[in-house]
């Protein structure tokens, strides 16, 4: 359940505001004299995804912030302990090997798959010859699952009969033991990752890269820009905006990494690959210890948060 | 500018092989005979043979966690076309008390991770009494907030004047809906539901809460249990191949859909 789309702006809030042409109802209502039959369908039609809603994602979110002042656990028994949950954080060697780790493969993840999709939608927009097709193989890890990405790339990876290592034998080189070993662990994963979600990004850059007008181009070529030229003064600054957008999407998801780690090293070795989120399950469904799995949550948040401002920030000013 | 014109659809085609390759390997791996050859030593199988699959299938829950995983996938597409057209169609264009409110805390929800809320989702879900049932599994990931988004979004740009004329004519608020918005926002409905099927087909991290017996597991947690029990690979791949058939299907017959309307809205699965 992934939701890291973009929201709708609320700037077209009011685009969606019924015209101004029955008097008669809003009157009614603004009086207070019961529902018009208008608002009441409203109301009725929003109700079932409200509902589900509030009881499944409002209570939730509210639940978090609760549970991490508690030190609730599995018979249900809590008492309230203020911010001890988040103190504990800060002396938790375990929190901040894991931050450390989801950091660390963050800033090896975001750069190679933001490069990886910037390199193939400039190679798309270059190569007119079956675009279609090649767009179509680029996204088609996309729809598949983390799980099935872990699972091809584990045996891949594999010291004795994996793919990569067969081919290094071909070359008298390893063989090496790529995901059982802590320098090679988190660049393996975020090559895995990279693999499995760059078409997604590659299209919206796609996208970017086809809105910028010709007319552009065809003035830097006649004002003799070559193509390193064309891309470092036109191309990259027409495209900052959709850059940027990737980037924290893809920084976003990169917080989240979770999967990859369960199926492929399970946070090995000793911890090499233990991700927030891995405390965080591990926290709650091997410890039980919710509350603190719930400020381990919100920690998470935050940083999504964080990330998210300095997007709108940057992106603010540009206009 | 010779080069050039060499060099880059080289580049594609290289890079095109690279990103097809474990696809292809996944392939090899599960028709080629259960012992002895498998990939680096000889690159294609001697023999093929459905062997792995009849094995896995016999030796997994791999039928049961299919049924589970399109249980998990099949409801919650329609559910949540359903209740976010209807959500999305009120919010477009109807007037009611709280409604800006209601819209901007839907909105709100969306910068909360999903796994910042597991814990307490997880605790509400066990006080109903739902762990390890198809109402937890289920019931939880139907509050969608993204689907309400983009539902409101296509249906407010649907002409006011239709609902109007309807309206004269006497047409109930459910025919209105029914009958004009369903039929109006089917290519919105269509790619919405590609991406549901997708997220949830896909979705590993609350299924593995969830279903904790082996009867309850879909097929994402369902692989990664075979892959970290002592099942040979060849068994491995050969469940991995099932469990990609449906999304392969859905990219085969419906990639313009969703290749479109990521470029268009940053829907992201």
């Amino acid at each position: 359940m992934t939701e890291g789309g973009r929201a709708a702006s609320p700037g077209d809030e009011n685009r969606a505001a019924s015209p101004a042409g029955r008097p008669d109802q809003s009157r009614s209502s603004r009086h207070g004299r019961g529902l018009s039959r208008r608002s009441l369908a409203g109301l009725l039609f929003v109700a079932p995804m409200l509902v589900l809603f509030v009881v499944f994602r409002f209570v939730p979110v509210v639940g978090a912030f609760w549970l991490s002042l508690t030190d609730y656990r599995l018979s249900g028994r809590w008492t309230f302990v203020a911010f001890d949950n988040y103190s504990r954080l800060l002396k938790d060697t375990l929190f901040h090997e894991s931050l450390i780790v989801t950091l660390t493969y963050t800033l090896v993840f975001v750069p190679l798959t933001v490069l990886l999709s910037l390199g193939t939608a400039l190679l798309l927009q270059q190569v007119v010859w079956s675009r279609g097709f090649f767009r179509g193989v680029f996204f088609l890890p996309y729809v598949t699952s983390m799980v099935l990405a872990a699972v091809i790339w584990k045996w891949i990876y594999d010291a004795e009969d994996g793919l990569l290592n067969g081919f290094f034998g071909l070359l008298s080189l390893g063989p090496y033991d790529f995901l059982g070993q802590a320098a090679t662990v988190l660049p393996s994963i975020a090559v895995t990752s990279a693999w499995k979600g760059f078409g997604y990004s590659m299209l919206i850059l796609l996208a970017g890269l086809q809105s910028i007008p010709r007319s552009y181009l065809e003035a830097a070529m006649i004002d003799g820009a070559g193509p390193w030229q064309r891309f470092r003064y036109v191309v990259l600054p027409q495209l900052r905006p959709v850059l940027f957008f990737v980037l924290v999407i893809e920084t976003i998801g990169a917080f989240q990494v979770f999967d990859l780690m369960y199926v492929m090293t399970a946070g090995g070795p000793i911890r090499a690959s233990y991700s927030l989120v891995y405390l965080l399950y591990d926290s709650g469904f091997k410890f039980f210890d919710f509350g603190y799995a719930s400020a381990i949550g919100l920690m998470l948040f935050l940083v999504v948060l964080v990330v998210s401002l300095i997007q709108r920030r940057l992106v603010g000013r540009d206009d | 500018m010779r080069p050039a014109r060499l060099t880059l659809p080289t580049l594609l085609v290289l890079t095109a092989i690279v990103t097809i390759v474990p696809f292809v390997a996944m392939v090899l791996v599960a028709f080629a005979p259960p012992s002895g050859e498998t990939f680096p030593n000889a690159f294609i199988p001697s023999r093929w043979t459905w062997q792995n699959f009849a094995n896995v299938l016999s030796t997994s829950a791999i039928p049961r966690w299919t049924i589970n995983s399109l249980v998990y996938s099949l409801v919650s597409v329609f559910v949540i076309l359903l209740f976010a057209a209807m959500a999305g169609y009120a919010f477009a264009k109807k007037r009611f008390p709280g409604r800006e409110l209601m819209f901007w805390a839907f909105l709100a929800t969306l910068m909360v991770p999903f796994q910042a809320t597991l814990i307490p989702s997880y605790i509400l879900v066990s006080k109903l009494g739902w762990v390890d049932s198809y109402w937890g599994l289920v019931v939880p990931t139907l509050a969608n907030s993204q689907a309400v988004f983009m539902m409101r979004q296509f249906i407010s740009q649907l002409p006011d004047e239709l609902f109007e004329a309807a309206e004269i004519d006497g047409a109930s608020e459910w025919r209105i809906f029914s009958a004009i918005v369903l039929p109006l926002v089917r290519p919105a409905l269509a790619t919405l539901g590609i991406f549901v099927f997708l997220w949830h087909w896909n979705d590993f991290l609350w299924p593995l809460v969830i279903g904790q017996s082996a009867q309850m597991q879909t097929l994402t947690v369902g692989l990664a249990s075979l892959q970290s029990e002592a099942v040979p690979i060849n068994q491995v791949m050969a469940g991995a191949a099932i469990t990609v058939l449906p999304s392969l299907l859905v990219f085969g017959l419906l990639q313009r859909y969703l290749t479109d309307s990521i470029a268009m809205t940053g829907l992201k699965a």
